[in-house]
């Protein structure tokens, strides 16, 4: 049984180093270690399906098999639960044939009873269990067919299949998010302990003993958290299902775009999987120090606002309109007018943040930027969210942009142009939006037909967060990388800066530009680029509050 | 290193020209007369008339296998829409209304203008659902779209056109073997 007392060391870029022996030849591992971890330094992959990096310790699915040398000689020992000891001799499946029997042992009983469900298993072609067999299984079958595989799960759940087979525990509802195959479970009790470690409230438990083992919920009570659909990434095999992306999309045909969550400042590392330029799900992408593995299911399904309800062209007092006459029409608006509102917004990227600035910076004395949010911040889940909507809060605050939006509503009658940029004002706050409306000419920059496309009198549409490249500053004060997926509705759909540019006629041909320009605003970002950024972020000295 | 090929010496009477197109000609000619004054013995057809018989394995237009009960045997794993190379077959998946069965295809379409005849699908399928023996070869319509063979075009076949001994096209509703098939599957058999 696992305990939180026993997570993983994990090997960090400054960790104390150890000489021990891998199949006969010296090397240096991370002290503290577990076996797993240390030999993943050195290149060695250990198959598992139980342990988990950001999980406690289990130890239970037996697969990580090396031999270690003890006060009886060499011995087998599970790999994620030994710890590293100077001096130590390890034999790995490379040099020792026991380990490779073991291993192999250990994927024989787990394929028993497991159904050959693979070709209709949402998991197949990221199932741990298919890519173990082919690097340590690879058996003969020693199954009898005329008994074929039994179920063991929970005998309520039993039903004989369309070839007359003893089958059961399948398409089982857990919950409002999740569903259940029991047959393809191999108990390795991952869900649990996120359930139980991680989402601190312990909904899946592990009923009956033995092979007729089974994961199940409470009698009559459902799986309902705002992070269960993690356990369907952290299920080594289709046993856990998450209902959102059931039989949508093979695994295997998407493509993955790195990117950050836009809904949470704590800005979750995310990977954008699409296919024929449709986003088919979001997985969590590891970060140590943001998100560890896990999303919140309100991040993992901001993928089905991509396709729903966007503003593909441009829209002028309730007519649709092209995008290149939109965008021509604010141009005149904005150079027309006598004075004009810039609202900033956390939820854009820092380009189009600072393309906000330098479209300022050309009206000279005509424009004014505003900046801050109406919505509510919250508390910290202590999981993968700050609680703070506005993801780029931060970032907005460092480019010098101030928390001044009632100031905004208190002169609404100074101006007679507002530029709403990527920020649904009449969505947060109806009430305070309203005053604005006196404001004759109203510009939006949005990406969906939202409330303030609606109230506008001129709205232009603009790529959403998944479709661009950039940058936002999280809460700790850690620049992210966004990274754009081709599933931009249509073609002709602009970022944001690039937008604004063609309003002020900065000549801004790539995002390169708008990030130089926040560059000059903000101190701590001199000397980065994209490239130095990298896929983890970095860390500006200085700059958290 | 480049292998070099003599050429052939040629003889004095080659040489001349006029010989040798006279020899040629007279081979054309033998062939035209003989067609002229008896047409019957020459090895052609008169196609579209008269047509040649298809064997089964020639890949031809597709279909998709039934269940005792009439339902496709796809149970949408997309394996042959990956296996194509042509990319032409798109489906989309759905729960099947079976509790035996757990997933079935909601769209099957293969477009057959796009479609490379190649027959990786009918190889990659696990489950014996779509194959490549209608002999249906020549394909004709007025529109693109009309050469897009959806789900029910594709289930549209009668087993009286197959031989007997293809006893998984004889379980289809309308085969020889259907009732036996049928009876078995109520029973929980579809093999």
């Amino acid at each position: 049984m696992s305990n939180s007392y026993n997570k993983p060391v994990l090997p960090k870029a400054d960790s104390k180093k150890v000489s021990i022996v891998v199949d006969g030849a010296d090397v240096e591992v991370p002290e503290g270690t577990n076996l797993v971890e240390a030999l993943k330094t050195i290149g060695i992959d250990t198959p598992h399906f139980c342990y988990h990096q950001d999980l406690p310790v289990a130890g239970n699915c037996r697969q990580c098999m090396v031999e270690t040398d003890g006060p009886r000689g060499m011995g087998l020992a599970i790999a994620c639960y030994t710890p590293v000891r100077p001096g130590m001799k390890v034999a790995t499946d490379r040099s020792s044939e026991k380990v490779k029997t073991a291993r192999k042992a250990v994927m024989e009983f787990l394929l028993a009873n497991h159904p050959l469900d693979c070709p209709i298993c949402d998991k197949a072609g990221e199932c741990t269990l298919q890519d173990n067999y082919m690097s340590s299984g690879k058996h003969e079958s020693r199954m009898r067919e005329e008994i074929g595989k039994q179920y063991k799960g929970a005998p309520e759940h039993r039903h004989l299949d369309a070839k007359g087979q003893d089958r059961g525990g399948k398409h089982i509802d857990l919950g409002p998010t999740v569903i259940l195959d029991q047959e393809r479970c191999i108990l390795c009790d991952r869900c649990t302990r996120f359930m139980r470690d991680v989402a601190g409230d312990e909904q899946l438990y592990i009923a009956a003993r033995g092979d007729h083992a089974f994961i199940t919920t409470f009698p009559g009570q459902p799986l309902q958290h705002d992070y269960d659909l993690n356990v369907t990434d952290i299920c080594p095999v289709g046993a856990l299902t998450g209902k959102h992306f059931r039989f949508q999309q093979r695994v295997w045909l998407l493509s993955k775009t790195e990117t950050i969550a836009p809904d949470d400042s704590l800005g979750a590392n995310i990977t954008v999987e699409h296919h024929d330029g449709h986003v088919w799900r979001i997985m969590p992408r590891r970060h140590p120090d943001v998100n560890k593995s896990w999303i919140s299911n309100a991040t993992r399904l901001l993928y089905q606002t991509l396709s729903e309800n966007r503003l593909t062209g441009g829209s002028f007092r309730g007519a649709d309109v092209p995008l290149a006459d939109a965008v021509e029409r604010a141009r005149e608006l904005v150079h027309g007018a006598r004075k004009v509102a810039l609202v900033a917004s956390g939820h854009l990227t820092l380009e189009d943040n600072a393309a906000l600035l330098a479209l300022a910076e050309s009206l000279g004395s005509r424009a004014e930027v505003f900046g801050g949010s109406w919505l509510a911040v919250g508390a910290p889940d202590g999981i993968a969210r700050s609680g703070d909507p506005v993801a780029n809060r931060l970032g907005c605050t460092l480019l010098g942009i101030s928390d001044n939006l009632s100031d905004l509503v208190r002169r609404a009658k100074e101006f007679d142009c507002l530029v709403v940029a990527g920020h649904d004002l009449w969505a947060a706050d109806a009430e305070r939006a309203k005053s604005l409306s006196v404001i004759p000419e109203r510009i939006a920059l949005s990406a969906w037909h939202d409330a303030t496309a609606q109230a506008s009198t001129l709205a232009v549409g603009i790529r959403a967060w998944a479709e661009v490249r950039g940058s936002m500053i999280n809460v700790q004060g850690r620049i992210q990388r966004l990274q754009a997926a081709p599933t931009a509705p249509t073609p002709d759909l602009e970022p944001a800066w690039q937008v604004i540019s063609r309003l002020g006629h900065l000549g801004w041909t790539s995002e390169v530009d708008a990030f130089r320009f926040a560059q000059g605003r903000i101190p701590a970002l001199s000397g980065l680029n994209y490239r130095t950024i990298g896929s983890q972020g970095r860390i500006l000295e200085g700059v958290a509050p | 290193m480049a292998r070099v090929v003599p050429r052939p010496e040629m003889t004095l009477a080659e040489k001349a020209y006029i010989p040798e197109i006279l020899r040629g000609m007279r081979v054309t000619w033998s062939h035209f007369l003989k067609g002229f004054n008896e047409p019957e013995t020459l090895p052609v057809q008169s196609y579209p008339e008269v047509q040649w018989e298809i064997d089964r394995n020639y890949r031809a237009k597709h279909r998709l296998m039934k269940r005792p009960d009439g339902e496709p045997r796809c149970v949408a794993c997309f394996m042959c829409s990956t296996a194509c190379p042509a990319r032409c077959i798109h489906i989309e998946a759905t729960e099947s209304d079976d509790p035996r069965i757990e997933k079935k295809p909601a769209k099957f379409d293969i477009d057959l203008l796009v479609c490379v005849f190649c027959g990786l699908c009918a190889e990659a399928c696990p489950v014996d659902a779509i194959r490549m023996d209608t002999k249906v070869i020549a394909l004709a319509a007025d529109t693109r779209g009309k050469f897009v063979a959806t789900k029910e075009q594709l289930l549209d076949w009668n087993p009286a056109d197959y031989p007997a001994s293809d006893t998984q096209s004889q379980k289809a509703p309308g085969g020889l073997l259907n009732a036996e098939a049928r009876a078995r599957w109520a029973q929980g058999d579809a093999t």
